[in-house]
C-alpha cells in the first residue's frame, strides 16, 4: 500500500492549466485531489515566478512562495501558443484532456485559432473553463482588473478594515481564488454529467461576479432587505467589524468576541469575573453595545488584559460565549489543532528545498487529498510529456526549444 | 429538454450559519434535491437573528432546498430522518463537533444505513484537535487561523477584520468542490467516503504563500494594508460623498503613464521620482497623497471610469446601491428578483454558473420553516395524511 502512490478522487483525469494567478488556485484544488494537472506556461515562465516574497530574498523563478504553494502538485511544460508548432502540440495536448481552464482575456483563445469550437471538434468530451475578469462580453469586458481592483468591486472591501480609515485588502489573492473556486465547482459537475451527456462543454467564470457570490453574497439581500417604500432610507455600509465582532487585548495579545445572544453577552461577563460595571443591563442589548463599542472597549481593557488568549478562549467555551485567539501566523502554524490534523506537509523542491506547506484543508478516508510533488520547474516535465506522451523525437524537441516554441 | 448536472442526486443538509447553507445551495443550483432538516427547538441560528423567516442572509443561503421541519430529539423524528438519509446520495453538516454522534447522525451511524454515502463535516477546527468541539462563527476562524494578524493597515491598532462572515463564504465553496469530487469518485468506484473539513484550515489554504514566509524564510508575514511591494500606486483613494472609495492599482510604467495623463498631466506626476517602479514604490506615501488628493473631490464612478478608458485597472469600492448600478453585472444578469411568500419582491445573486450543456436551475426562494414537510412525508415517506397529522400534533414534525 505505501509503495502505491496514494489514489485520489480525481485520478485519471488530465487537466491542461493555461493559467496565471487567476486560476492558479482552480488547478490546485483539482490537483490536490489527484488531476494530473499539466501546467502550461509561457516560454518566459508564468508571472506568478515572479511574485514576491522569495526564499531567503532571492528574486528567482523557483523561489516564489506564491508560485511555490499555488501550483505544488502540477506537472509543467513550456509553449508558446502564438506559434504554428506550439498551436498544434496544444491541439495533440487537447485530444487526451478531460479540462482545459485558461484565462487570457475575451476572444483570446478563438483570435489563436484554439478556440471551443476547434478543441470540441479535436475532443467532443473536452471541458473548457474560461475565467475572464469581466465576462466574455458586456460593456466591461475590456476594462483590466487586479487583485485590489476586483477585491473593491466585489462588495465585501467596504465592510473591511478599520472604522474610519480606508477600507482594507484581505490578503491572498481573495477575488482570483473565488473565482477559482466558482470555475472548480462547475468543472467537477461537468466532469460528473460528462458521460451521460456523452459530451463535455464551456463554462464562462468572471472574476467580478464570482468574487461577489464567493466572498459576500450577503451585500444585495441584505440591502434589499432594508429597503421600505415608506420607511428611512437603509444605513449606508460601512466597516463595523470591531463594532459588531469586538477585538479586545489581553496578557499576551488579542481576543475576539463573538457575543451576539443576551446569554452570550452574559456568559462574557462570567468570563471576565462578573465586574460590577458589566452588569448593567443596557450592555445585554447587541445593538446597544454595537452603537458604544467605544466605550465599551474602555470599560473591557482592565477586565480582558487580565487573561491570555488560551485562558479566554478556554473559559468561553465552558460558558457560552465564543472567543477565539487572534494568532499571527506562526501561532496557527504551531497551533495544537492544525499540529493534531497534520495540516502542514513537507514538500520538496530541487531548487527552493524541503518546506512545511499548508495542506488540503479536508481530510477524505478513502481518497485523501495530498500535495506529492512540489511546483515544477519552468519547462521541467517538457521531455517527458512531449516525448514520452506525444511522441516528439530528442531532435525536435531541440528544434522546438531553439526555435522558441518552449 | 436538458438535464441538469445533479439530476437524481438527493442532499441532506443538516446546516446552520453560513458555510453548510452556502454549500448546498449551489449543489441545489446545479439540480440537487436538497432538504434541509431544522426545527423550532433547534434552528439554523441564521434565521433567528430577526423575525421569522424574514433575515436576508438566511433567504440567501437557503434558496433551492426544501425545508423539512423534523425535532431530531425525538426518536420517531430521527427515524424518518434516517429513512431520508437512506435514500439520499450526500450529507452535509456544520453541527458544533459532536452533536451530530448524539443524535446517532453521524457518519459511522449513517454508513450502516447507506454504505456509499458521502458524509462531509465541516467544523471551525476540524475533527481530531483539542478545540474540535468548539462553536465556531467565521469571524472566529478568520483569527485563529492568522488571517486576520495581516488583514490590517500597518498602523491599525488592532486587526477589525470585516462585518461579513469571512472565511466562511469561501468555506462553504470548498464544500460543493469536496461534494462533487467525491460524488464523481462514487460514480466510478461505487465508494463513497467521510470527508473532515477544518474551516480555520480553508483560511491558511487560502493565503498559503504566508506560511512558507514563515515556515522557509523563518519571518513573520507583516499586514500590508493595501500597499503592493512591486506596485505604486496600489489602494484605496477617498472620494466625494460619505465614506466613498476607489481602488486603483499600477503596475507598469506604461499603466503609469496613461494613468497620468487620464488625470491630465498635472505638474506632480511628471516628477521623475514616479517615473519608474522603483520610484514609485519608494515614495508611495508621498504618491498616495497626491493622488488622494486628486480623487477626493471627484466622483468614485467617474474616476473607475476615467481610468478604465485609459486602460488603467480602478474600481468602485462597491457596496449594494453600487452593485445595482453595475452595467456589467446587469448585463451578466448577476442580480435576481424573486417573490418570497412572507417578504414579497427582494434582490437576490442569480445562479453564478455560466455552463453551456447544463443550464443551472433558475433560483427558487429560501423555504420556511418546514414548508416541504407535507409532500416529502407524502412522496418521499409514502406517509398517509393522518400519520403525519398526528406527528405534527405530537412535534416530532413541524409544517409551515
Amino acid at each position: 500500500m505505501a509503495a502505491k502512490e496514494q489514489e485520489g478522487a480525481l485520478t485519471g483525469y488530465r487537466i491542461l492549466d493555461l493559467t496565471d494567478s487567476k486560476g492558479a488556485y482552480c488547478t490546485k484544488l483539482l490537483a490536490d485531489m489527484g488531476a494530473d494537472v499539466i501546467k502550461i506556461e509561457p516560454p518566459c515562465g508564468d508571472q506568478g515566478r515572479r511574485i514576491p516574497p522569495f526564499l531567503n530574498g532571492e528574486p528567482h523563478p523557483d523561489k516564489s512562495f506564491y508560485f511555490l504553494y499555488r501550483n505544488a502538485n502540477k506537472r509543467g511544460v513550456t509553449l508558446n501558443m502564438e506559434s504554428d508548432e506550439g498551436k498544434d502540440i496544444l491541439r495533440k495536448l487537447a485530444k487526451s484532456a478531460d479540462v482545459l481552464v485558461e484565462n487570457f482575456g475575451p476572444g483570446c483563445m478563438d483570435s489563436l485559432g484554439l478556440g471551443y469550437d476547434v478543441l470540441v471538434g479535436i475532443n467532443p468530451k473536452l471541458i473548457i473553463a474560461s475565467i475572464t475578469e469581466f465576462g466574455p462580453d458586456g460593456p466591461w469586458r475590456d476594462y483590466r482588473g487586479s487583485n485590489i481592483v476586483d477585491f473593491a468591486l466585489s462588495g465585501v472591501m467596504i465592510t473591511s478594515g478599520y472604522t474610519g480609515k480606508a477600507p482594507t485588502l484581505l490578503p491572498g489573492t481573495p477575488a482570483y481564488d473565488a473565482a477559482s473556486e466558482i470555475a472548480d465547482i462547475e468543472i467537477l459537475a461537468a466532469i460528473y454529467c460528462r458521460d451521460a451527456l456523452g459530451k463535455g462543454q464551456k463554462i464562462e467564470v468572471s472574476v467580478h461576479e464570482a468574487a461577489r457570490t464567493g466572498l459576500y453574497p450577503w451585500s444585495v439581500p441584505i440591502y434589499s432587505y432594508a429597503l421600505n417604500p415608506d420607511g428611512p432610507p437603509p444605513a449606508i455600509e460601512s466597516r463595523l467589524g470591531a463594532q459588531i465582532f469586538p477585538v479586545y487585548p489581553c496578557k499576551d495579545g488579542f481576543v475576539r468576541v463573538i457575543a451576539i445572544t443576551p446569554r452570550n453577552w452574559q456568559a462574557l461577563v462570567r468570563v471576565l469575573g462578573s465586574p460590577e460595571v458589566l452588569m448593567l443591563p443596557e450592555w445585554e442589548n447587541f445593538i446597544y453595545r454595537v452603537g458604544n463599542a467605544e466605550d465599551l472597549y474602555a470599560i473591557m481593557l482592565e477586565f480582558t488584559t487580565k487573561f491570555t488568549q488560551i485562558e479566554l478562549w478556554e473559559a468561553g467555551f465552558r460558558e457560552g460565549v465564543p472567543i477565539a485567539p487572534i494568532y499571527d501566523i506562526p501561532a496557527f502554524t504551531n497551533s495544537a489543532d492544525a499540529t493534531a490534523r497534520k495540516f502542514f506537509v513537507e514538500v520538496e523542491h530541487p531548487v527552493a528545498g524541503k518546506g512545511q506547506y499548508p495542506g488540503p484543508p479536508y481530510k477524505w478516508t478513502e481518497t485523501p487529498p495530498t500535495v506529492q510533488r512540489p511546483a515544477p520547474c519552468l519547462g521541467e516535465h517538457n521531455e517527458e510529456i512531449y516525448c514520452g506522451e506525444l511522441g516528439l523525437t530528442q531532435d525536435i524537441l531541440m528544434a522546438l526549444r531553439y526555435a522558441g516554441v518552449l | 429538454m436538458s438535464r441538469t448536472a445533479l439530476e437524481g442526486i438527493m442532499v441532506i443538509s443538516l446546516g446552520t450559519g453560513v458555510v453548510v447553507p452556502d454549500a448546498t445551495k449551489m449543489l441545489g443550483e446545479l439540480g440537487a434535491n436538497v432538504i434541509k432538516f431544522e426545527s423550532t427547538d433547534n434552528p439554523d441560528f441564521v434565521r433567528t437573528l430577526g423575525p421569522k423567516n424574514t433575515v436576508a442572509g438566511f433567504n440567501e443561503s437557503n434558496r433551492n432546498k426544501r425545508s423539512f421541519g423534523v425535532n431530531l430529539k425525538s426518536e420517531k423524528g430521527r427515524d424518518l430522518a434516517k429513512r431520508l438519509i437512506k435514500m439520499s446520495d450526500v450529507v452535509v453538516e456544520n453541527f458544533r463537533g459532536g452533536v451530530v454522534k448524539s443524535l446517532g447522525l453521524d457518519y459511522e451511524s449513517v454508513r450502516q444505513l447507506k454504505p456509499d454515502i458521502i458524509y462531509v463535516s465541516s467544523q471551525g477546527f476540524g475533527s481530531g484537535g483539542p478545540h474540535a468541539d468548539y462553536p465556531c462563527y467565521g469571524p472566529m476562524l478568520s483569527a485563529a487561523s492568522g488571517m486576520l494578524s495581516i488583514w490590517k493597515q500597518p498602523d491599525d491598532p488592532y486587526p477589525a477584520g470585516s462585518n461579513s462572515p469571512l472565511p466562511d463564504h469561501m468555506a462553504s465553496k470548498h464544500v460543493a468542490i469536496a461534494v462533487l469530487a467525491a460524488l464523481d469518485y462514487r460514480r466510478r468506484t461505487g465508494k463513497g467516503q467521510f470527508i473532515d473539513m477544518a474551516q480555520t484550515e480553508v483560511a491558511a489554504a487560502l493565503m498559503g504563500e504566508k506560511y512558507l514566509e514563515y515556515t522557509m524564510n523563518k519571518q513573520v508575514p507583516q499586514p500590508l494594508g493595501n500597499r503592493c511591494p512591486y506596485a505604486a500606486p496600489h489602494g484605496c483613494y477617498p472620494c466625494n460623498g460619505q465614506d466613498n472609495w476607489v481602488a486603483i492599482s499600477v503596475f507598469t510604467n506604461e499603466e503609469w503613464r496613461s494613468f497620468s495623463k487620464a488625470i491630465g498631466n498635472p505638474e506632480w506626476a511628471k516628477d521623475p521620482r514616479f517615473a519608474e517602479i522603483p520610484g514609485r514604490v519608494k515614495n508611495v506615501d508621498e504618491l498616495d497623497k497626491l493622488i488622494a488628493e486628486w480623487t477626493a473631490d471627484r466622483d468614485a464612478w467617474d474616476v473607475m471610469e476615467t481610468l478604465q478608458e485609459a486602460r488603467v485597472p480602478a474600481g468602485v469600492v462597491q457596496r449594494a446601491p453600487d452593485t445595482l448600478r453595475d452595467p456589467q453585472l446587469k448585463h451578466l444578469n448577476a442580480i435576481v428578483e424573486l417573490d418570497h411568500p412572507e417578504v414579497g419582491n427582494r434582490l437576490y445573486n442569480n445562479v453564478p454558473f455560466h455552463m453551456s450543456a447544463t443550464p443551472p436551475l433558475s433560483s427558487s426562494t429560501a423555504p420556511l420553516l418546514g414548508q416541504h414537510t407535507n409532500e416529502i412525508c407524502r412522496e418521499l415517506l409514502k406517509m398517509s395524511a393522518e400519520e403525519i397529522e398526528q406527528l405534527i400534533a405530537q412535534g416530532i414534525l413541524e409544517s409551515a
